[in-house]
């Protein structure tokens, strides 16, 4: 936990910064291009759409990981970040979609030693996902 | 097989249906989004569960399922859905991660149709999609037409096979793999595992034996393989299975095997058996046609040409078949030729069917299977004997074909006696070509009728010349029946001592055109034509008929001498023929007489006999005629049935000139008054002669001091004005030698 404080203030310098640059090292730009792509008009709105869904998702997934972690329960941990490392993925979030990688590698290989350590880092990368997302809600 | 599709889909749909299905909703809206965009139509489903749901009343192009998900994830997904019924062939995309190889293996295990690596970039989904669903409708395509050939051999009972000529020491016969639809064909379930050597043990055994030779051959030199066997299914049924192979060769050019097709072509060969049965087969008697015989002829000549062996045409014309076709009607006459037909094939060793590939290769027998009879047409057979040492090897068919045609036919509800004449032609002395063997037993079939019919005669060259002499002879002969250009003329036979007619001789003349043609012209060619038959029936009814007018004219109530040949006498028809003579005129049994010559009688002693008693009891008197220049055995003459002697006119010329003509007649009369026969003088031509006679005790003569055969009319005209004045210088002479009163008609006998 010692070592979260680091890594989430720029997150929410990030999200909170200007549009521009900051927001980009944690919500990947050419990623959201690609969301922006499918619904070019935004008649659909699917870029709210799609950002809804996926708080609701990350906030869902994310109480599930606490409660598998209580249980140490590494099935669902599994589940939780390979769902996670996808849809993170499509929303742009890298940075967790790869710590939710990282993480399901561990648990497949069964090297238990860091993982609580890379699933504290994981939490911190999704809150500061979380508010970048609707930093980007509210602006649309 | 099952059709996947009706045919309404043509497998190339605008928007492709997707069933997507992922429990992370991010992707699952982001994909489906995507997809649509690139015409796609997107089901989305966020469970494995869900999916399955949707499916149960729902198909889909194409199934997108993510791999990893809870509760029911996308490999236990694809393995429940590929085992529902008609999801066999459904596409499945699977999505798995990039680096999990174990996930793309298992996503094969569970029958997934292909994976993708999960990733952002849509338009390789895109493409990978379509490219599933084509080589799906590919595969399908396939599939169906697959399934369409299936079908198409089931109905043709048509099947595939497969032979590797995997020769291993524990492996004698390859490995043959059958289609079910092969399978199908020699009877066996599509589980069976059938052997070559399982499959050549159905043929029946002849066959088997040539089928074997024939694989074995075609295997050596990597040939064409396309023949028909007969098998005996397990079910015992027997069926005809066209088989045709062509060899398979690796890439060093060594034959590895066959692949070909079965097919039961049994319905085939039985239509097509049908037809040529038609076209070679008589339809009435089953026997092998003209057409047929010709050909087997030639194949028969054939081999005798190259074998140097002697053949034998025998024809057979059935006697007086037309007068049993006209009395009985056509259809007793048609049953009648089926019991000929196969008495007839009982005489040889008829073979319906020839062997016909195996001619060649079965051994020098096998032309034997041409042997057979066959039917001409109308009544005429013919007896093909492929291989004979000699003539007497054809005569013998043909004593045995006159044999078998010795018992009675019973036929349209009666008894018939049918003989027949054979005429034979021998290869290669009577011909070397079907034409002339043909032609040339038809020669000595005729020279049999003419010699009165029953009987056989071999060809010869003298037969041929008179043929034709006698054939047009025969022709006119019977159109002088049919148009009533025969006659009878009468002469009469005299008592001098009563100067009266007691009877009269028939003589037969031909009016053939304006001139008359004498009967030595004639008899002796329509004797040997055999048309003396039916002359002598004629003469017969006629003499009746005339009896019957003269009775009616004058009161005539002697007989009407007919000179019948032999050969009539034969006849066991006789009697019947002359009582329906008789009948028919209404007069008596004895207003016939008959006259047959010595040398007629004492030729065919035998069989002449029981007619002469028949007919004597019935009353119809015998004349021997020419009495005295045959070699008669007196033994004989005194228990024949005749009533009367009739002096040959070659003795009764010399009487008075040669002190040996006298004795002749004297002996002749002695004998005749001992025996308790009349006797009577022909040929009478002057008065000396008549003196001569009547001294000598003879008193009954014909000639023409008396009259010469004339007419009816002429002779009653003759009676009325020569007879009944008493102007004729004979009646003077006798009348002044013996003071009898004369009677006023030529009466009766005292």
């Amino acid at each position: 936990m010692t070592d979260l404080k680091p890594t989430l203030s720029p997150a929410i310098t990030a999200a909170t910064a200007p549009a521009g640059a900051p927001l980009v090292t944690v919500l990947d730009a050419k990623a959201l291009a690609g969301l922006t792509q499918l619904d070019p008009t935004g008649a659909n709105r699917l870029m709210q759409r799609v950002l809804t869904t996926y708080r609701g998702s990350l906030e869902r997934l994310l109480s599930q990981m606490t409660h598998a972690r209580q249980q140490s329960d590494m099935a669902a941990l599994r589940l939780v970040t390979h769902t996670l490392k996808s849809s993170s993925a499509s929303v742009g979030a890298l940075a967790l979609s790869v710590l939710c990688g990282d993480a399901e590698k561990s648990i497949r290989e069964g090297q238990l030693d860091q993982l609580p350590s890379m699933l504290d880092h994981l939490a911190a990368e999704a809150a500061r996902v979380d508010a970048a997302v609707l930093q980007l809600l509210s602006d649309k | 097989m099952t059709l996947p599709h009706t045919f309404d889909a043509d497998d190339s749909p605008e928007r492709p249906k997707v069933l997507l299905v992922d429990d992370d909703e991010v992707t699952l809206m982001l994909t489906a989004e995507a997809l649509r965009e690139r015409g796609f139509t997107i089901t989305e489903a966020n469970s494995g569960e869900r999916a399955l749901a949707m499916l149960a009343d729902w198909m889909p192009d194409i199934v997108v399922l993510d791999a990893m998900m809870p509760g029911l994830d996308g490999f236990d997904t694809c393995h429940e859905l590929r085992e529902a019924p008609g999801f066999e062939d459904l596409p499945v995309l699977m999505l798995t991660g990039l680096d999990d190889e174990a996930s793309i293996n298992r996503a094969y295990q569970v029958g997934a149709t292909d994976f993708f690596v999960k990733s952002n970039q849509w338009s390789l989904l895109a493409g990978r999609l379509r490219h599933v669903l084509r080589s799906a409708r590919t595969r399908q395509e396939l599939e169906r037409s697959k399934s369409k050939l299936a079908r198409a051999q089931d109905l043709a009972r048509m099947g595939s096979f497969d032979w590797r000529n995997t020769a291993s020491p524990g492996r004698a016969g390859g490995d043959l793999t059958l289609a079910p639809e092969a399978l199908r064909v020699f009877g066996f379930g599509p589980q069976d595992r059938v052997s070559l050597r399982r499959l050549v043990r159905m043929v029946p055994m002849p066959e088997r034996r040539g089928l074997t030779r024939v694989l074995s051959d075609v295997e050596a030199q990597s040939t064409v393989l396309a023949i028909d066997v007969p098998v005996t299914l397990p079910d015992g049924r027997t069926r005809i299975v066209h088989v045709e192979a062509e060899p398979e060769f690796n890439e060093h050019g060594h034959a590895i095997g066959y692949t070909g097709i079965v097919q039961d072509v049994t319905d085939r060969r039985v239509a097509e058996d049908r037809i040529r049965h038609l076209a070679n087969f008589d339809a009435l008697t089953g026997l092998p046609n003209r057409r047929q015989l010709i050909w087997r002829t030639e194949r028969a000549l054939d081999h005798a040409r190259r074998l140097g062996h002697q053949a034998a045409l025998l024809l057979i014309d059935l006697d007086r078949f037309k007068v049993i076709n006209d009395t009985l009607g056509h259809a007793a006459g048609d049953e009648l030729l089926v019991e000929v037909a196969r008495r007839l094939r009982g005489c040889v060793r008829h073979s319906d069917q020839v062997m016909d590939g195996a001619l060649e290769s079965a051994g020098v027998r096998s032309h034997r299977t041409l042997e057979a009879v066959g039917r001409l047409g109308g009544d005429e057979f013919i007896a093909l004997l492929p291989e004979v040492l000699d003539e007497e090897d054809a005569e013998r068919v043909s004593r045995r074909i006159l044999e078998a045609m010795r018992e009675p036919i019973f036929v349209g509800g009666q008894e018939c006696f049918v003989t027949a004449s054979v005429g034979i032609a021998m290869y290669p002395r009577d011909g070397s070509s079907v034409a002339d063997l043909m032609r040339n037993s038809d020669v000595a079939m005729y020279s049999v009728k003419n010699a009165g019919r029953n009987a056989s005669a071999i060809y010869s060259p003298m037969l041929a010349g008179r043929g034709r002499e006698k054939l047009e002879l025969e022709s006119a002969l019977h159109k002088a029946i049919e148009r009533n250009e025969l006659v009878l003329h009468y002469q009469p036979k005299i008592d001098v001592r009563s100067a009266r007619m007691v009877g009269a001789e028939a003589l037969m003349r031909w009016q053939r055109g304006t001139s008359l043609v004498p009967p030595g012209d004639f008899i002796p060619l329509a004797e040997e034509t055999g048309l003396i038959v039916p002359l002598s029936e004629w003469a017969l009814r006629e003499a009746a008929r005339q009896a019957k007018v003269w009775a009616v004219n004058f009161g005539f109530a002697d007989s009407i001498a007919v000179n019948l040949p032999n050969r009539m006498f034969e006849r066991s028809d006789l009697v019947e023929h002359i009582h329906q003579c008789v009948s028919t005129y209404g007069v008596p049994h004895r207003a016939i007489q008959l006259e047959i010559t010595e040398t007629g009688l004492m030729k065919d002693l035998q069989n002449v006999i029981p007619s002469l008693h028949r007919l004597t009891e019935i009353g119809v008197e015998i004349s021997i005629d020419d009495f005295g220049t045959g070699y008669s055995s007196l033994a004989y003459l005194t228990t024949l049935p005749i009533s009367e002697l009739k002096i040959d006119r070659s003795f009764v010329r010399d009487l008075g000139i040669t002190p040996q003509s006298s004795a002749v007649v004297t002996a002749i009369i002695a004998l005749a008054r001992s025996l308790g026969l009349r006797v009577i003088a022909e040929g009478v031509e002057n008065l000396r002669q008549m003196e001569v006679l009547h001294r000598l005790g003879c008193g009954v003569m014909q000639g023409f001091l008396f009259s010469r055969p004339i007419p009816p009319v002429e002779l009653e005209r003759w009676l009325e004005q020569t007879v009944l004045p008493r102007k004729a210088p004979w009646i003077v002479q006798a009348g002044a030698e013996r003071l009898e009163p004369p009677r006023t008609t030529g009466g009766r006998r005292p």
